[in-house]
């Protein structure tokens, strides 16, 4: 069997770019992902260094998921799974330049939209369960309406941070 | 040629928008439309994956392409009727665009 191993990383849905970048890394310390799991719960296999670029595309699954996935295998990109509405893809590097999936920013700047407009829809249910919880008399609500409320606080922020993404991109 | 405003929203086309729909005049899956686009224009232009899915989505809620068949996992889309009307405006932007920068700048057309 391969030698294996797991590692938990936290992932800022804004700092996709980073995400990519430290997976490249891995791949030339010879740690290829196999995949990655929920909550940031990465496993990586052991093998020889590699040149491999690593791409994210955000998107929820659909039940256009199979002719998405024919695309990129198509273009040589292998999917390694997804995490949240993240997808991850892999594909080995050719001399030059590093392959993207994106090529222009207006579409680049569409995944932050979808990603962003995904946020935006949950924000509400957010807000409900903070109001209920924090009405209720329960032992640990204070604790559980304060876990929600920093929550709230870091899901506005990446709303922010994602919408900086966007408007650097226009520019 | 003056497009009406059904058509004028459309305009003008991103470069991967123009060259995707260019190579949807025949039916092609999206693949087959990302080494096209590759091919015709030497490697200059590329159509990301991510790209050509986004675009070929848009393409077909705003009725500029369809879906004619499907091989497997693979659908093969081909342009509208009001498509090709959008391409040909395009066209015709592009050609202004370059007969002006020819005056101005006094180059020749490639090839005489």
């Amino acid at each position: 069997m391969k030698e294996t191993k797991r590692l938990f990383r936290w992932f800022w849905a804004w700092n996709d770019e980073q995400e990519e970048a430290w997976l490249k890394e891995q791949a030339r310390d010879g740690w290829h992902l196999v995949t990655p799991g929920v909550f940031g719960r990465y496993t990586f296999e052991r093998g020889v260094p590699r040149n491999d670029v690593y791409r994210l595309d955000y998107k929820t699954t659909g039940k256009d998921m199979e002719e998405y996935l024919q695309l990129f295998s198509d273009a040589g990109w292998e999917h390694l799974g997804y995490m949240g509405g993240w997808q991850y893809f892999r594909t080995t590097a050719e001399e030059g330049e590093d392959p993207e999936i994106y090529t222009d920013n207006a579409s680049k700047v569409q995944k932050y939209q979808r990603l962003l407009l995904f946020l935006v829809i949950f924000l509400p249910i957010y807000i409900t369960s903070l109001n209920n919880v924090s009405g209720a008399e329960f032992a640990f609500a204070q604790v559980i309406s304060a876990l929600l409320a920093l929550a709230l606080l870091l899901y506005s922020y990446a709303i922010v941070r994602i919408m900086l993404r966007i408007r650097q991109l226009k520019r | 040629m003056s497009p009406t405003g059904s058509i004028a929203k459309h305009l003008p086309l991103s470069e991967a928008t123009y060259y995707i729909m260019l190579m949807l005049v025949t039916p092609r899956h999206g693949y087959g439309v990302m080494q096209q686009v590759d091919q015709i224009t030497d490697g200059v232009v590329k159509v990301g994956a991510g790209t050509l899915y986004g675009a070929l989505s848009t393409l077909e809620k705003d009725e500029l392409v369809t879906m004619v068949r499907k091989e497997g996992r693979r659908k093969f889309y081909e342009l509208t009727e009001r498509g090709r009307e959008v391409l040909r405006c395009h066209l015709g932007r592009l050609e202004l665009m370059v007969d002006n920068g020819r005056q101005v700048m006094g180059t020749k057309p490639r090839g005489e």
